[in-house]
């Protein structure tokens, strides 16, 4: 049993490394957005385990972003390391806000969390010389000068590294701390568990997460802006596709971030900006009548008629 | 010898005083019981120590060492442990995992250990089936599940918070049963208790506590006719 899943495992990891071999540009590109989004919506649901709600998700994005874009152009370090370096510098940032913001708890940590992400933007879009102010900064050439294969393997890779810290929280003490936490502080501190410590370093993996995933994406497009790299986007979409596959998981927000992705690129062909609409409409129906999300529900159904 | 021991501990919520000046001492191998009206205080009192809330005023010591500055984990890692009045099972675990949540981190054992001794716990308690859900258990197992994670930190001294509410008389029996048990392992006890049988039952000492201050201690015969107590839980004669 255990080894028929680590081989579907490898069967699927072998499909996505070798999709570039059966599939167009058109696909690739299509599958870029998605694997971002997985990236996103993971770690936004790990800091979810802790039950902290972050609405800060395009802000450490947008950071990450930025930083890598800047490091790249003023020290000439390849993109590779600039993209690792915006997830540090995401990962710093949210450590020193984390010291403060981690005292709050519930809606004023999530609305904290949101104001934070426009205080980051208002500060890059008002820097001109550092940061191109409100028109960004654009790069000679994207990453691997354009090509798709290549740029494939990069945003497969930022998911896979997602998957691979999310899976390991939740199967080391990691795991059993943060659902503490979610639970009950109280018992969690009387159990030994010293709850500062873990929340700011699961903010602080989290927002490395996001701050990377945005150094990939702004080197894809070889561009950022305020209003592109940080935008609203970034926060909801990942948010709505955990939710939709199911929260405290790996697969949740990962099969929630493919689906959400899919009806969004088919909905762009055919109705231009419906895709906004029907977000909202399978949050709304999600929330209502299936709040586990889609593998939550699943489990649930079998666990019954078991 | 005293293992927790107060002095003049004082906690005040706003200019409500829920402790006040209280001393006491916790001996070794003792079942000390801790009585008083609604709102004396006895909950707060473990919140206290626990370190849930710090001391407005006074010291804590344990084990000779102050603690009345440290934060609740490294209490708890020091061996004060506790269970809830209102049980608090922690959802997304199952029974086993919630017993061994102690082990993890109030004794910063290993998974695979934390798992093996949370196996001997629940046998010990009288747990069975402990991959289960924790939406399949009875009241009783609920709180049997929650003193397991409270030893699972193997603490040198346990406070229990009305483990006796809402059990039935059966279950209060096997209930004094079990607390004897964990006392017999060389486990300090303080329980707190609305029950009179079980404290008069299991206590070797007594105190009684009312608006925050010790009113009596001693022997339960003793402090249960002592006008003082009598008066604080009957009120005046008008």
């Amino acid at each position: 049993m255990r080894n028929s899943r680590y081989l579907l495992y490898l069967a699927v990891l072998i499909i996505l490394f070798t999709l570039p071999l059966y599939t167009g540009v058109y696909l690739l590109n299509v599958m870029d957005i998605i694997l971002i989004y997985v990236a996103l919506a993971l770690s936004w649901d790990m800091l979810l385990r802790s039950g902290q709600i972050s609405f800060g998700i395009a802000g450490l994005f947008g950071v990450g972003g930025y930083a890598a874009v800047l490091l790249h152009l003023s020290t000439g370090v390849s993109p590779l390391i600039s993209i690792v370096m915006g997830g540090l510098a995401a990962a710093v940032l949210a450590w020193l806000v984390g010291m403060a913001v981690l005292q709050l708890r519930g809606m004023y940590f999530a609305i904290v969390t949101l104001a934070l992400a426009e205080i980051f933007r208002v500060i890059i879009r008002n820097l001109p010389d550092l940061t191109g102010g409100p028109e960004g900064t654009v790069l000679s050439s994207a990453i691997f000068a354009g090509n798709s294969t290549r740029t494939y393997w990069l945003v497969l890779a930022v998911a896979i590294v997602s998957v691979i810290a999310s899976e390991s929280f939740r199967r080391t003490r990691i795991h059993f701390a943060l659902t503490s936490i979610r639970n009950d502080e109280i018992v969690a501190r009387s159990s030994g568990i010293d709850v500062f410590k873990y929340l700011v370093f699961i903010f602080v993996i989290t927002s490395a997460i996001q701050g990377m995933t945005g150094g990939a994406y702004a080197h894809i497009y070889g561009f950022v802006s305020p209003e592109g790299s940080f935008s609203v986007d970034f926060t909801l979409l990942p948010i709505a596709m955990a939710l939709l596959g199911g929260m405290h998981s790996t697969w949740g927000p990962v099969v929630g971030a493919v689906l959400l992705g899919v009806v969004s690129e088919l909905l762009k062909l055919h109705i231009p900006y419906g895709h906004l609409l029907v977000y909202g409409l399978i949050i709304v129906i999600t929330i209502l009548f299936f709040p586990q999300g889609i593998l939550g529900t699943l489990g649930q159904r079998l666990k019954k008629n078991r | 010898m005293a293992v927790l021991k107060t002095e003049n501990l004082t906690r005040y919520f706003g200019g409500l005083s829920a402790l006040n000046r209280v001393n006491m001492e916790f001996r070794e191998n003792e079942i000390l019981g801790i009585i008083g009206p609604n709102g004396a205080g006895k909950t707060t009192f473990i919140n206290v120590i626990a370190g849930i809330y710090l001391p407005t005023d006074g010291r804590i010591f344990f084990n000779g060492k102050e603690i009345s500055d440290l934060p609740a984990h490294k209490r708890c890692q020091l061996g004060i442990g506790r269970t809830f009045q209102l049980v608090r099972p922690l959802q997304g675990l199952s029974l086993l995992e919630n017993v061994m949540v102690g082990g993890l981190f109030g004794k910063g054992l290993r998974q695979r250990e934390a798992r093996k001794k949370a196996e001997e716990w629940c046998e010990f308690l009288g747990l069975t089936d402990v991959t289960r859900d924790i939406t399949r258990m009875t009241a009783l197992e609920v709180k049997k599940m929650e003193i397991g994670h409270a030893l699972a930190a193997q603490p040198k001294l346990l406070f229990l918070d009305e483990v006796m509410a809402g059990l039935n008389s059966d279950e209060t029996i096997q209930m004094i049963d079990l607390v004897r048990k964990i006392h017999s392992r060389g486990i300090i006890i303080g329980i707190v208790e609305h029950v009179m049988r079980v404290i008069r039952e299991l206590t070797d000492r007594v105190i009684v506590l009312d608006w925050g201050e010790i009113i009596a201690e001693g022997p339960y015969e003793k402090v249960s006719n002592n006008p003082r107590v009598i008066t604080a839980y009957l009120g005046e004669e008008a």
